[in-house]
């Protein structure tokens, strides 16, 4: 019995930890409060796995392309008239062998005609005769890590090889991806941390409401001789306890329709999209949120407790 | 062991609500507090129980100075005092029990000790079989012998006490006031703002202050030669 009651007093549901002095538990005004911690924790659980999302996005499409650059030898020379297969064929042997001996280069493919076909069919159809076009030579680099090279001297030392070569490092592009992947990832954190903002905000104002209504209670205890701390307590349970109820709705609301979107975007196959999966810890920083809500709320609360109770004589 | 000296109160920016009060009461005396309405008894009150600090003068409770304490300090003192308000301002959410045990839990009393010395508090004040009722659901008696149970559960030093008898029969208002005369007798001192002549003839051993006009005067109410030998004996 003893160590029942020992466990319940650890949980914090024993009669006497459950006991406010002041009427909290028995105020409906708490479920405003309560639904909108479960609105601002379901936004937040959104906006924080868009923000991984992005995080995502941005090392997959950075990682995919760091160290990386194609090589295109133009069918067309540079008056405009079209080079024969063959000619094609030479420079891009030419090039080839350049790039292979490269010191900054770790190998060098050459895209086989078909897989260019494959690559162009979207835009010209698959029924075109591709044996009597003349075909760009395509070849993708990959330069060794942690070894410098200038792109200009090597785009130089190609266009000397072969004047239709030309060298897309993927800089130009990638970059302004990246810039607009990290500013939806700052608007992401920022919208976390706006709910946050308002979520406090209206915690410090609920507590605030509670206490000009039970002023006289509030009195009371405080003529009683009780401490401020004594108080604050009382309200900081009370309030940690709502917003981890609240929270924890939220927080499953958020999660169910994440899996829903994994689920359809599984479906969709979006080649362009990560995976729609979530790493351990982000997985973890979903579960410890509400807690996390729960315990910043508690802090707010005894933050404005005392901060009214010290304009108490 | 509670001394005003040139005391006044204003709240806010209004007008002087007391002014210039001098009075002390000495430790373990008995004092009834009477004055026409409006003369500032609830005000004097809220002073002593420390619910207002004085906009001037000394005051002096337990031989400290109150002016320059701090909240720690006055939480202190505020444990050693005990309150009847007029209008009892029992907390409705919580049982009868409950509401008297308030002061016991506050000053962090073991809850095998609150049980004891509740129980027997109700028991005294003819509540025994109401522990848990809610103070909505009974009379204005019955909430009125909680408020005077939570007041005195602590045995406080100072007992202030506004208009208790006020809604009691007159057998219970006496009982209640025996009450306040054993606790005095342990020596608790005992401030009683009353309207109620017939209550303070009947204990017309007790000092009586008159506050009149922003003044305290101390009136000895006469007693016959076989009270004062009823009171030696």
């Amino acid at each position: 019995m003893l160590k029942f009651n020992r466990k319940n007093n650890f949980l914090g549901v024993s009669h006497e930890r459950q006991r406010y002095d002041l009427p909290l538990d028995k105020d409906g005004g708490a479920i405003f409060l309560k639904i909108l911690i479960v609105l601002m924790t379901f936004l937040a659980i959104l906006a924080l796995s868009g923000s991984y999302v992005l995080s995502a996005m941005k090392d997959r499409w950075s990682s995919g392309l760091d160290n990386k650059a194609s090589i295109e030898i133009s069918a067309q020379n540079i008056e405009g008239g079209v080079l024969t297969s063959e000619q094609i064929q030479e420079s891009t042997n030419n090039v080839f062998q350049f790039v292979k001996s490269h010191p900054a280069v770790e190998n060098v493919v050459i895209m086989q005609d078909e897989d260019i076909a494959a690559l162009i069919a979207p835009w010209i159809g698959d029924n075109i005769a591709f044996d009597q076009i003349p075909m760009p030579g395509i070849m993708t680099v990959n330069f060794k890590k942690n070894v410098e090279f200038d792109s200009a001297t090597f785009e130089q030392n190609l266009k000397t090889i072969s004047p239709q070569a030309r060298l897309d490092t993927h800089e130009s592009w990638l970059k302004d991806v990246l810039r607009f992947t990290g500013a939806l990832k700052f608007a992401a954190i920022l919208v976390t941390t706006l709910i946050g903002l308002i979520t406090f905000i209206s915690i410090a104002g609920a507590v605030k409401t509670r206490m000009e209504v039970y002023h006289e209670e509030l009195e009371l205890l405080h003529l009683m001789g009780a401490a401020d701390n004594y108080i604050a307590e009382q309200l900081q349970r009370y309030i940690f306890i709502a917003c981890l109820q609240a929270a924890v709705i939220g927080a499953v609301i958020g999660i169910v329709i994440l899996c829903l979107i994994h689920i359809t975007s599984g479906q969709m196959n979006m080649g362009l999209l990560p995976d729609f999966s979530l790493s351990g810890g982000q997985k973890i920083s979903f579960l410890l949120l509400p807690l996390l809500i729960a315990f910043l709320g508690a802090i707010t609360a005894r933050h404005t407790v005392l901060r009214v109770l010290r304009q108490m004589p | 062991m509670i001394k005003f000296e040139h005391v006044g109160l204003r709240y806010g920016v209004g007008p002087e609500v007391l002014s210039d009060i001098n009075f002390s009461l000495d430790p373990g005396s008995f004092h009834f507090l009477s004055g026409p309405s409006g003369a500032g008894k609830t005000s004097l009150l809220s002073l002593l129980y420390l619910g207002q600090r004085p906009t001037r003068g000394l005051m002096t409770m337990f031989d400290q100075d109150i002016g320059p304490m701090s909240r720690e300090e006055l939480k202190e003192i505020r444990q050693r005092i005990g309150v009847v308000f007029q209008d009892f301002r029992l907390l409705n959410h919580m049982s009868a029990f409950d509401n008297i045990a308030l002061p016991l839990r506050i000053s962090g009393t073991p809850e095998k000790e609150v049980k004891d010395n509740v129980m027997e508090l109700m028991e005294w004040v003819g509540l025994g079989d109401h522990q848990h009722m809610l103070p909505h659901t009974m009379s204005g008696g019955q909430q009125q012998r909680i408020a005077v149970a939570r007041a005195v559960i602590t045995r406080p030093r100072l007992l202030l006490a506004d208009e208790p008898t006020g809604n009691l029969d007159d057998e219970i208002g006496l009982r209640l006031m025996n009450l306040f005369d054993q606790l005095n007798h342990m020596g608790t001192t005992v401030l009683i703002a009353s309207h109620n002549m017939p209550l303070m003839e009947k204990f017309k051993h007790h000092k009586r202050l008159i506050l009149d006009k922003g003044e305290v005067k101390l009136l000895e109410q006469k007693r016959s030669v076989k009270e004062k030998i009823q009171d030696i004996f």
